[in-house]
């Protein structure tokens, strides 16, 4: 018998969140119990992150990105509308949770054991895919 | 005997598809739940092996 699942990947996993951000060139800092994350107007909302990247390390950002540990242990994004406007929407989101999706995997392959056997980027319409392949340990 | 294959393919929204080839039984649950992580599943479904394997002959014998 074989199977086929489509997953929504939630972050839950500090450390994959944090070296997907590394990889792609960010410094994060690592709060445990959460740390202010800075704003651009005075009147906005004041929020706490666990994960933080400081608008100093993003390019063109008016705000801090921060990711916010959810009483589920999700961690969910925070970031500024006006920075969604400006190269840190959906597209960038997603490629931070690509790269959190694949360290993941790779780390579950290895602790139980699965080789792996590709590993192979494929260029659809809507951006590039991972393609991860794994065979049993015999 | 097919070779027991796992592809995950990660799209560009970080969301993931899960295609496991060549189990059997329990096998295959175990592998799925190994990779599954904490995860949410949208879609999921079997695919015995013997449908893909029988494909040629059902269509030889309709004709």
């Amino acid at each position: 018998m074989s199977k086929y699942a489509q997953l929504i990947t939630d972050l839950h996993e500090e450390k994959y969140l944090v070296e997907g951000l590394k990889e792609r060139g960010y410094e994060v800092e690592v709060h445990p119990e959460g740390a202010p994350l800075g704003r651009y107007f005075s009147e906005q909302e004041a929020k706490t992150a666990h994960v933080i990247i400081r608008r100093s390390h993003l390019k063109g950002a008016f705000g801090d990105i921060g990711f916010a540990r959810q009483p589920d242990g999700r961690l969910v994004a925070i970031v500024d509308e006006l920075d969604q406007q400006c190269g840190y929407g959906a597209k960038w989101l997603g490629r931070v949770q690509q790269l959190y999706k694949e360290k993941q995997t790779l780390a579950t392959a290895r602790a139980k054991g699965y080789i792996l056997k590709s590993r192979e980027v494929v260029e659809t319409r809507d951006g590039q895919q991972v393609r991860l392949q794994f065979v049993v340990r015999r | 005997m097919l070779e027991k294959m796992i592809t995950i393919t990660i799209d560009v929204q970080g969301n993931a598809a899960i295609d496991l080839e060549g189990f059997e039984g329990r096998g295959c649950e175990k592998a799925f739940e190994d990779f599954r992580g904490g995860d949410r599943v949208t879609v999921e479904r079997k695919k015995p092996a013997y449908y893909t394997s029988r494909q040629p002959e059902q269509k030889k014998t309709q004709r």
